[in-house]
């Protein structure tokens, strides 16, 4: 398999609070792979380990089979135009408008001429499902989902292989959720984009994701498609699927 | 392997070979290539991806937007030999591209314009001060009714954050103060042997001007700044919208405490720095005008009035009450951005400065009416 993306065995210790106890797994291109697990299993923690953020206290991640963590500065800024990340809230930047905030990676990365810029941009809100006009507001100006779109507009500006999502569908309404999903789908699909996220929406788990990965104790407990992690008689991953069997047709 | 487009006819229709990586890096040699080909008049095309390599949203856009503006509409134009994954690709960009439209630019506002806006805008806001003086007002008379309500925790905190913390720093720069006015001072009065006039004069300056302007300087760049800062980040983590929430009013919890703590601890500040800069006279008064430090003080005693103290004091709970309502309004008028949070402590260090010098001139003015 093609590994875009590989964990080895990560330890990651705060003090005395251990969180990771040897998380190891591997994510092939074009595969769209949701990571759960209980609030405090540290689902966030390893995202930011996987791009950059926070050092693991021990082992190996790998991104397009460079290790993250034992990159030059330069191998590593190379690795991050080659991902993009939406952040749980958005995390636009405040005093820049919508079109500027999705400009920002073509402005830094790219030498695009701005009259070649601008209508890119409106393509990316076009892509997510924003009107035109949206561009010329503040992200304060924005509801949590339309900011979360512009988010998405901006982590895929530089056609990135591999999209990262912290809680991608939190904060949408359904529709809007489904929407989204079908989106990621399509991308996934059109652009052969790789995509890791972190979630806790079930219909996202059910509709696109092709595996799903259960974080537990410190450790991956259940590594596989939908069915068979359903099927895994750990307690939590019981209850957690538990509403969605006595519902089999709901949603 | 580069993009290249590649135009030829077959059976009387223009036929598009795309071949090579279209990537968003090629954007730029594609759109000079799309604009080499001669479209013009043509009524169908066909394009054929067969000999592509990559395709990306980017690319695509450039080409079908290239093919929109060369009049060729979204029937007129057919698709063989793509892959897929690249049909399905550029089928989402065709669907999506109908709602892209580069975003107005809103026009720049010429110079005239500007001034004349950022003069009604100040004008705006000096009159909203005076009906949050008025709020402020009526929450203080309601909490006289219900004292229960006050916060005297919240008060004594920033009592020590705004006036103990500020010792050292006032302390020092009134002391140095001192010692600079003096030296000038004491430089033109030696030359008519007027040393002992001195005493008087750093007496009367540092009591009444220096130590109450320079205090007040430093607690608005100190604690006004601080107190926007502090609720103007509440105000984007919709904090104070949870204090209201809550049934607790944001004047009550916010704006009072910091007003009375304020207020308290200026006269306080300024009495260390009137002591300070004396002292610093003192010393300067020694080594360079040979005034020994006990015929200073005595000369002080003889000529000092205690209403040039009284005066510097007094003025310190007014310049106090101007430094925390313009703090604590320009938090709250913060908008949900991390450079509105920027631009209004900036705003509040400006004001204040401006407002307290005002108000020491009206003072002047006043008191000489007065004959005092």
């Amino acid at each position: 398999m093609d590994a875009v993306l590989s964990v080895e065995s990560v330890v990651t210790r705060f003090g005395a609070q251990a969180v990771h106890d040897g998380v190891s797994f591997a994510v092939g291109r074009g595969e769209v792979v949701a990571l759960i697990g209980a609030s405090g299993t540290g689902k966030s923690v390893l995202l930011k380990e996987l791009i950059g953020l926070i050092r693991p206290t021990a082992g190996t991640v790998r991104l397009f089979g460079e290790d993250v963590w034992a990159s030059p500065p330069e191998v590593l800024n190379a690795l991050r135009r080659r991902f993009g990340v939406l952040f749980q809230d958005g995390a636009l930047f405040s005093s820049l408008s919508v079109a500027e905030n999705v400009a920002v990676p073509f402005r830094e990365h790219t030498r695009l001429p701005a009259e070649l810029v601008a209508p890119l941009v409106g393509l990316k809100l076009a892509l997510v499902g924003l009107a035109a006009e949206t561009g010329t507001k503040r992200p304060a100006e924005l509801s949590g989902g339309m900011r979360k779109r512009v988010a998405l507009a901006r982590a895929l500006a530089l056609e990135p292989e591999l999209l990262f999502l912290d809680e991608p569908t939190a904060g949408l309404d359904p529709v809007g959720a489904r929407a989204f999903d079908e989106l990621v789908r399509v991308l996934s699909e059109g652009l052969g984009l790789t995509v890791f996220m972190v979630t806790h929406d079930l219909d996202l788990l059910f509709g696109i994701v092709d595996r799903v990965i259960v974080l537990a104790n410190g450790r991956v407990i259940a590594d596989g498609p939908i069915e068979e992690v359903m099927a895994h008689d750990d307690p939590w991953i019981q209850d957690y699927f538990q509403s969605r069997k006595e519902a089999p047709d709901g949603a | 392997m580069a993009a290249s487009i590649d135009h030829t006819e077959e059976d009387g229709v223009s036929v598009l070979y795309l071949a090579g990586s279209w990537r968003l890096g090629a954007v730029p040699d594609i759109a000079a290539a799309l604009a080499r080909l001669r479209l013009e008049g043509r009524r169908h095309c066909v394009l054929d991806g067969s000999r592509l390599g990559e395709l990306d949203t980017a690319a695509s856009f450039t080409l079908l937007r290239h093919l929109a503006a060369a009049g060729l509409a979204r029937a007129a134009i057919a698709a063989r030999g793509f892959q897929p994954r690249h049909e399905r690709l550029l089928e989402l960009v065709r669907s999506r591209m109908d709602t892209v439209s580069a975003a107005p630019r809103a026009p720049r506002p010429g110079l005239l314009a500007r001034i004349g806006r950022a003069t009604a805008s100040i004008g705006a806001l000096l009159r909203t001060h005076t009906g949050f003086v008025g709020l402020v007002t009526l929450e203080a008379i309601a909490l006289l009714r219900r004292p229960r309500l006050f916060r005297l925790r919240e008060t004594v905190a920033q009592f020590e954050a705004a006036g103990l913390n500020a010792i050292p720093i006032v302390a020092l720069l009134t002391f140095l103060i001192g010692v600079v006015f003096t030296y000038i001072l004491g430089m033109q009065a030696q030359r008519y042997g007027a040393q002992i006039f001195v005493v008087d004069g750093v007496g009367l300056a540092v009591c009444r001007e220096l130590a109450p302007l320079l205090a007040a300087v430093i607690v608005a760049g100190r604690s006004g700044a601080a107190f926007t800062a502090q609720i103007g980040s509440m105000k984007v983590q919709e904090e104070i919208d949870a204090i209201r929430t809550l049934g607790l009013s944001p004047i009550h919890v916010l704006v009072i405490p910091r007003l009375l703590a304020l207020m308290a601890a200026l006269p306080l500040l300024v009495f260390v720095g009137s002591v300070a800069g004396i002292a610093g006279g003192m010393l300067v008064a020694a080594w360079q005008l040979d005034i020994p430090a006990a015929v200073f003080i005595d000369r002080l005693h003889a000529t000092l009035p205690l209403s040039a103290l009284v005066i510097g004091l007094a003025k310190a709970p007014v310049f106090a009450a101007f430094v925390a309502i313009i703090a604590c309004r320009m938090g709250l008028l913060v908008a949900r951005d991390a450079r509105s949070v920027g631009d209004n402590t900036t705003s509040t260090v400006v004001q204040s400065i401006c407002w307290m010098i005002v108000i020491d001139a009206a003072f002047a003015v006043a008191l000489q009416q007065m004959g005092i």
